[in-house]
């Protein structure tokens, strides 16, 4: 495909029912009710000038060459702020308007500097477009005053502006209000003086609430924004259409390319999970892709004490194959285990479970789902029969009230989050949703611009389930429930005895409030409105997972939403925001150890027997080892080897000393990965990984859609990831000849019912497809339990609360919570390697106003955080955001190790780590721990790679 | 904490949270019969000190239905 | 001795303070009134239906004395009795804030009548009276008012523009600061017929007295228009907030920049929602049309022109001031016969009608009729009726320079040809002014305004052309003779 822009129509689609019928240059033509008399006309291929309009924002009508003549109206209407009507007789190209529109021209040209062939933007640029459009062949005025000449503002590290080119058309400033919703850019000045500018005069990019997501600079028609890769390499001369490899979201993107260098991702307007939309990470921070410290080669030692040493494919995939061999003939079959990568495809990640269950012999096969969504998969599998999220992130849009609980949207979600807060703008016309908020701290969502959270309950960390019962104590004392619903759904013996326990006397908010923090008012209103306020939709996220009580959260959230009949329709449901990209898809394909793929328990005979007969081997119908148990069973000496791809244990799981205590028990420690990473400091083989832009396959986000990755350039380190699990396969003997991923997925298709109707051909026609793709339903499922519940009747479990066992004390007082940020993605791997370093350099600890006060500390200084399982040291910063006795961090950065102080505590149900509970102390310190520099040694010595053969 | 502390830990939690199951013994034990690996299973009927009662019935339970089955 | 002054700015501004206080000084009760609107005789002084004017401080003891010469009954005097005084009835008559003044003179019977009749009837009486928008447009108001009433919506509102910003014009303060009573039963009229429930006054920061008038006459009559209510919004001194949507973004607290229509105000107006937007003149129009119904006040004026219109003459005008007069007089007239002439006793070269965006009209157009129509006719407008005299010393390539440059000082900078085009007409006439490519650039000129006019996106860049091309067609030679210097 040779590079071109996507299609503009100019103004964004009528969502209207009602069809309009007109005449366009001669072509009678039918459009929606509210269609722009612009839109109807790009629609029937007639492009009119234009400059200011754009169909990701509402129409401006300020640039005045979209003028068109209408019978009977008077004068020269603006096309895009027109609406059409039925009969209209509209001309798009006369003489009085080719004077006009020229006229115009005229203008802009007369305040633009004439470098079009020296200009970044050159053959991508609408104003050198439509110049061309409208014939302008001559500037005739003496120009004076202009805006040319004016300094760059080169602060943002991923695009320029330069003023100088601005056309003043306010696309950028409408992409940030209505788009992005940060509303971090305006107009300074007014008249010929107008400019744009983010926030005050004094700022720069940079140094504004600009969260660079780069809608301003899709936005742009000119030069004026835009990316500094093009203004490097040039323009782009083909894309290809794929999706991003960070959070759950799961945007697309067209990678638009010259050769096969990358020249920028944009987003692409026909994603159904960003429509169009985007942030920093998928748009901008992809140059981890081809950072110097990528590993290329594969490299084996005998011991992590040993510096690496290069080899070539064959052998470390020989040697591999050996050592598991010579593991399992020692220790047995149950010695080794694997661990899935929700950061590659479905198709690898379903690979690597098929060899640690057909090759290895076991099901000691877990995923990062372990630590952050495990307990949403058991809670909402108990209660729904699903193992997933209930609604496409279109529902949104049809929401009355919003609940987020434990979820950080607007730095963990961001774009959908961005349409989160769109609704909550009530941008569409309709009066905006309403928001409650549950979390310890007060996250941006709960107040930004435009927004305000009806009800913020700054909850005390672990008292999810106290919360949540407290609200269902009212919804169901109050008479609020919807009982029809239930009773036509749920079964109700189980609803009345979850009733009965909810509307106890114990379970009040005013009963709960000294153990939640919780006012109990708020708590009512928040109920009261999320059960009384229409369409209720709640999204969370892994401040509700990761915690002891993490599954029963996840039930009491099912509860909450079956009693008030906020299920089976849009702009409701229960909605995980999920971490990694494949999270959803790693869960679906089977990486747990008790499951198979699309959520089959192991020993269930009939699912089993369709593996065995299609793979040709007999499978172990126990459960396997989760990562912990791995870990504890390394430390007693009985599990020696693992593979491990594309995670790092060693930076994300908890406490940090026992993970490395049980990576430093094993013999054969695989790490496939595209850096060496923390994991990698304890491994013995590794086997270089390609990025998403190197390979296909396909990741499902967060609303079970299962989207297209598509390869853009080839591996540099020479094969794809589902490659090398394959080559590794078959240097251990397994008979495995997949030629494409397709046919990984076709063979998924044919062993997972909910899959039953994917391929390669189905989404390269439909573009994504929502899973349960199958003969009911074979365009894919966007809501789910629509005529009832997936499992039959809705379960009730009731949910009492049990509080954890990390317990303040005098010596840890406070209670760590920790989360991510905007520019950063889960450990850092990635991001880190990116420029968006110089949003978030560090690790910081937030600690209230108070708490610091007791303390000494101040703002930027450095303070020792200790828990019972470790310590480390960071800086400080002194904010209410948290509330007294609560600190809280962040995990991007490998120098703090923030885990090394999180606990071995875990979910009742899954094991998923109680991240967001750690008792601690903060003190002041003048520099790193002992830890902290111990590890910074080993760290160094065993990244040593061989130069040359060594002697021996 | 070793191994077989931390599985004892781990099966008072599910028996805690499974308390206002109407069988909490069996609610447990099913659990465990689920999510455990064999060698879990195994350790944790060997060395069941610190049990709650309920979670010591549960594994008393499962090691019937093991033995049984 | 009962002594009436003028409370007006323009009084204020020629004196009438010290005035006042030498006649309360000497004795007598002085009582502070709006004015009549003759500001060649400010500050007058009425005494028993009497004027004095212009009187000085040392007027005072001879007036007192009765040995100063009088202009006679000001109601007689030729400027007044030649008026149809119907919104301007009581112009110098009565005190501005005092209730008991306003009954006594018919006011709130308007609102009364409305709300007898109702709603719908009151529309009615509305579009029978033919009255059009005074600020600029001429929309029918009756018109915009049914549109209002027709759209579903919980809350509506009643915008007055009191943004008064053309040059030469005075009408609208003239309203507030001496009858603001009336302007408030005119916008609760409106209220009722279209169900709105609050209402904003918008006024320009440069009018401080009409702003205190406002204030003390709504808080004094809030009672008599509840539960409809009025508050009164200070601009801050752009010239395009004038225009009715970018007055709408001003008083939401937004930049003050125009909105592109549709939706129309009417529809999706303030925050939104339906709003009536009205001039001042129009809103004070309503209580007498309700109160003598509409096929009175159709009774006066011409073709489609129907009323009266207050008529502001200023600059160099021998008598300048308020005259509201029925539609169809013709501008002859007001200029040489009300108006006699210039004031520096020069031949009259052109006037300004409308405000800075109006066209210059030589003396061989004054026969051209008030009337909207025929103005549009003529590549004129009436605007807000405000007409500015110049004598022959005028040098129009000046003044179409200065019209340019109004645009580009006032632009809100959102539409090309108004936010660039101006800047680049200023840019353009100077060239032409310094004798550079004339022919050429005054067809540049030409275009530009052909722009300007078709392309803008509201009246500041679409009307601009106005005055440069009828100065440039009517007075071509003042800029062709700078070839020759």
């Amino acid at each position: 495909m040779t590079y071109q822009p996507q299609t503009d129509f100019g103004t964004p689609a009528s969502k209207s029912t009602g069809m309009v019928s007109l005449t366009i240059d001669g072509r009678e033509t039918s459009v929606p009710v509210g269609t722009s008399v612009m839109r109807a006309a790009a629609e029937q291929g007639t492009s009119i000038p234009k400059l200011c309009a754009t169909d990701s924002v509402k129409s401006f009508g300020s640039c005045r060459l979209c003028l068109v003549e209408i019978d009977g109206r008077k004068g020269t209407p603006a096309s895009c702020t027109t609406p059409v009507e039925p009969g209209m007789i509209v001309r798009t190209q006369t003489p009085h308007l080719a004077k006009l529109r020229k006229g115009v021209m005229e203008l802009y040209i007369s305040d633009h500097p004439l470098d079009c062939l020296t200009c970044a933007a050159n053959g991508d640029c609408e104003l050198q477009d439509q110049a061309g459009a409208v014939g302008l062949r001559d500037v005739r005025y003496d120009v004076q005053a202009s805006h040319l000449g004016q300094e760059k503002d080169h602060s943002n590290p991923y695009f320029d502006f330069d003023p100088s080119k601005c056309i003043a058309c306010s696309r950028c400033i409408r992409a940030c209000d209505e788009v992005q919703g940060t509303l971090a850019l305006t107009m300074a000045g007014r008249g010929f003086d107008s400019m744009i500018s983010a926030g005050l005069e004094s700022d720069n990019f940079l140094g504004s609430e600009c969260v660079s997501c780069g809608a301003c600079v899709a936005a742009c028609p000119t030069a004026t924004l835009i990316e500094k890769k093009v203004v490097e390499v040039g323009t782009p001369e083909r894309s290809v259409v794929t999706t991003c490899a960070y959070c759950g979201v799961g945007c697309t993107f067209r990678a638009e390319m010259r050769g096969e260098q990358l020249v920028r991702m944009v987003p692409w307007k026909d994603g159904k999970a960003n429509r169009g939309h985007s942030c920093v990470k998928g748009r901008f921070a992809w140059g981890y892709a081809q950072h110097q410290e990528r590993i290329l080669k594969p490299m084996i030692r005998q011991s992590i004490s040993d510096p690496w040493r290069e080899v070539e494919w064959d052998e470390a995939f020989a040697y591999t194959a050996s050592e598991l061999k010579r593991i399992s003939d020692t220790y047995g079959r149950h010695a080794l285990g694997g661990i899935t990568s929700s950061r590659c495809t479905n198709e690898e990640t379903f690979l690597v479970q098929k060899l640690v269950r057909a090759g290895f012999g076991n099901n000691n096969v877990d995923t990062c789902a372990r630590v952050c969504h495990s307990p949403t998969g058991y809670g909402l599998k108990t209660t729904f029969g699903t193992s997933a999220g209930t609604q496409d992130f279109d529902s949104v849009e049809d929401c009355d009230v919003i609940l987020i609980i434990g979820a950080n949207p607007t730095d963990g979600h961001p774009v959908f989050a961005s349409r989160m807060k769109r609704r909550l703008r009530g941008q569409d016309g309709r009066p905006p949703a309403k928001l409650i908020v549950i979390d310890p701290r007060r996250t941006d969502i709960v107040r930004s611009p435009h927004i305000e959270a009806q009800h913020h309950l700054p909850l005390r960390p672990g008292t999810n389930v106290a919360v949540l019962t407290a609200m269902a104590h009212v919804i169901v004392t109050e008479g609020l429930a919807d009982e029809a619903f239930i009773k036509e759904r749920c079964d109700w013996d189980e609803y009345s005895h979850w009733a009965d326990f909810v509307s106890l006397p114990r379970n009040s908010p005013e009963n709960l409030q000294p153990v939640t923090l919780v006012d109990a008012d708020e708590l009512r209103g928040a109920a009261r409105l999320y059960a009384t306020g229409g369409n209720g939709a709640i999204y969370y996220g892994l401040g509700v997972t990761e915690h002891s009580q993490g599954s029963s959260t996840v039930m009491a959230i099912a509860n909450l939403a079956m009693a008030t009949g906020n299920i089976g329709r849009r702009g409701v449901g229960v909605n995980p925001l999920r971490g990694q990209n494949n999270v959803q898809g790693a869960c679906d394909m089977g990486s747990f150890p008790h499951e198979l793929s699309g959520y089959r328990h192991i020993s269930d005979g009939d699912a089993r027997a369709l593996f065995e007969t299609d793979w040709g081997v007999s499978l172990d119908p126990e459960p396997g080892l989760r990562i912990p148990n791995m870990l504890d069973a390394a430390v007693d000496g009985v599990f020696k080897a693992l593979y491990v791809q594309g995670e790092d244990i060693l930076q994300s799981d908890p406490n940090t000393k026992h993970v490395s205590a049980g990576l430093a028990a094993m013999e054969c420690v695989i790490v496939h990965d595209l850096f060496l990473n923390e994991t990698a400091n304890y491994a013995h083989v590794f086997l270089p990984g390609s990025t998403f832009l190197e390979k296909n396959g396909t990741f499902t986000n967060a609303e079970r859609r299962i989207q297209p990755v598509r390869k853009v350039m080839s591996p540099m380190n020479g094969l794809e990831d589902w490659e090398i699990t394959q080559a590794l396969a078959q240097a251990m003997g397994l008979d495995w000849n997949y030629t494409h991923p397709s046919e990984i997925m076709d063979e998924i298709a044919r062993l997972t019912p909910t899959f039953a109707g994917v391929s390669f051909k189905k989404l390269d026609e439909h573009g994504s497809l929502q899973w349960p793709v199958n003969d009911a339903a074979p365009d894919g499922s966007p809501i789910m339990h629509i005529d009832g519940f997936v499992r039959g009747k809705g379960k009730f479990v009731v949910t009492d609360y049990v509080p954890t066992d990390e317990k303040t004390g005098p010596r840890f007082p406070l209670l760590l919570t920790t989360g991510r940020i905007l520019s950063h993605y889960n450990v850092g791997a990635q991001t880190r390697r990116t420029q968006n370093v110089v949003w978030h350099t560090e690790d910081l600890l937030e600690i209230h106003p108070v708490d610091a006060e007791d303390r000494g500390i101040k703002s930027g200084d450095w303070v020792k955080l200790a828990s019972r399982a470790g310590e480390t040291t960071l800086r400080a910063t002194v904010t209410d955001r948290v509330a007294p006795g609560v600190v809280y961090t962040t995990f991007h950065h490998a120098v703090t190790q923030a885990n090394v102080v999180t606990t071995d505590y875990s979910d009742w149900a899954t094991n998923c780590p109680e991240y967001k509970v750690t008792a601690v102390q903060i003190s002041a310190s003048n520099g790193p721990t002992n830890w902290q520099e111990e590890y910074e040694a080993l760290s160094e010595r065993a990244r040593r790679i061989a130069t040359e053969v060594p002697a021996e | 904490m070793n191994s077989a502390e931390r599985l004892v830990h781990m099966a008072n939690q599910i028996a805690t949270n499974l308390a206002t199951d109407d069988d909490p013994v069996s609610a447990t034990a099913d659990h465990i019969h689920l999510f455990w690996d064999p060698r879990m299973k195994k350790l944790i009927r060997q060395n069941g000190d610190g049990l709650s009662p309920v979670a010591a019935a549960a594994i008393s339970r499962l090691a019937e239905t093991q033995s049984t089955a | 001795m009962n002594v009436r002054i003028s409370g007006d700015a323009l009084a204020l501004a020629c004196g009438a303070d010290a005035v006042a206080k030498a006649f309360a000084d000497a004795g007598a009760t002085v009582e502070r009134t709006s004015s009549w609107g003759m500001h060649w005789l400010e500050p007058l002084v009425e005494i028993d239906g009497v004027g004095f004017g212009p009187v000085s401080v040392n007027d005072v003891a001879p007036i007192m004395e009765g040995r100063a010469p009088s202009i006679g009954r000001i109601e007689d005097h030729p400027f007044i009795a030649r008026q149809s005084r119907l919104t301007f009835a009581r112009a110098g008559k009565t005190r501005p804030t005092s209730l008991d003044d306003y009954y006594a003179t018919d006011g709130w019977r308007g609102l009364a009548k409305a709300r007898e009749m109702g709603a719908a009837a009151t529309i009615d009486v509305v579009l029978a009276s033919g009255l059009r928008g005074r600020g600029g447009a001429g929309f029918p108001a009756g018109i915009k008012w049914k549109t209002v009433a027709g759209a579903e919506s919980d809350q509506k509102y009643i915008v007055c523009n009191a943004d008064e910003g053309d040059s030469g014009t005075f009408a609208d303060r003239m309203v507030m600061e001496g009858d603001p009573f009336m302007l408030i039963e005119g916008m609760a009229i409106a209220a009722l017929a279209v169900g709105a429930g609050k209402g904003y006054v918008y006024i320009r920061s440069e009018y401080p007295h009409a702003i205190a008038k406002m204030e003390a006459a709504i808080l004094v009559c809030a009672h008599l228009i509840a539960p409809f209510v009025v508050e009164v919004r200070v601009g801050a001194g752009a010239y395009v907030c004038g225009e009715e949507t970018s007055l709408l973004n001003s008083l939401e607290g937004k930049r003050g920049e125009v909105r592109a229509k549709p939706p129309l105000p009417a529809l999706e107006g303030l925050f939104g929602q339906p709003t009536v937007v009205n001039n001042v003149l129009t809103l004070a129009a309503i209580p007498w049309i309700l109160l003598h119904g509409g096929d009175a006040y159709a009774a006066f004026g011409m073709g489609r022109s129907k009323g009266t219109m207050p008529v502001q003459l200023a600059g160099n005008v021998k008598h300048g001031g308020l005259f509201e007069v029925a539609f169809g007089i013709t501008l002859g007239e007001l200029v040489y016969d009300i108006g006699g002439g210039t004031d520096s006793g020069r031949p009259v070269k052109c006037v300004q009608v409308g405000g800075p965006l109006g066209a210059y009209i030589p003396p061989a157009q004054f026969d051209l009729p008030f009337d909207y129509e025929a103005f549009a006719a003529a590549d004129a407008l009436i605007g807000h009726a405000g007409i500015t005299v110049f004598d022959d010393t005028t040098d129009m390539a000046q003044m179409a320079r200065f019209a340019m440059e109004f645009c580009a000082v006032e632009s809100c900078g959102k539409c090309t040809p108004c936010r660039l085009g101006s800047t680049r007409g200023v840019e353009t006439i100077d060239q032409i002014i310094a004798g550079k490519n004339i022919e050429a650039n005054l067809a540049l000129i030409a275009d530009l305004s052909e722009t300007m006019k078709f392309g803008s996106l509201c009246a500041l860049g679409g009307f601009t052309p106005y005055p440069v091309m009828s100065a440039i067609t009517h007075f071509r030679d003042d800029f062709m003779v700078r070839g020759k210097s």
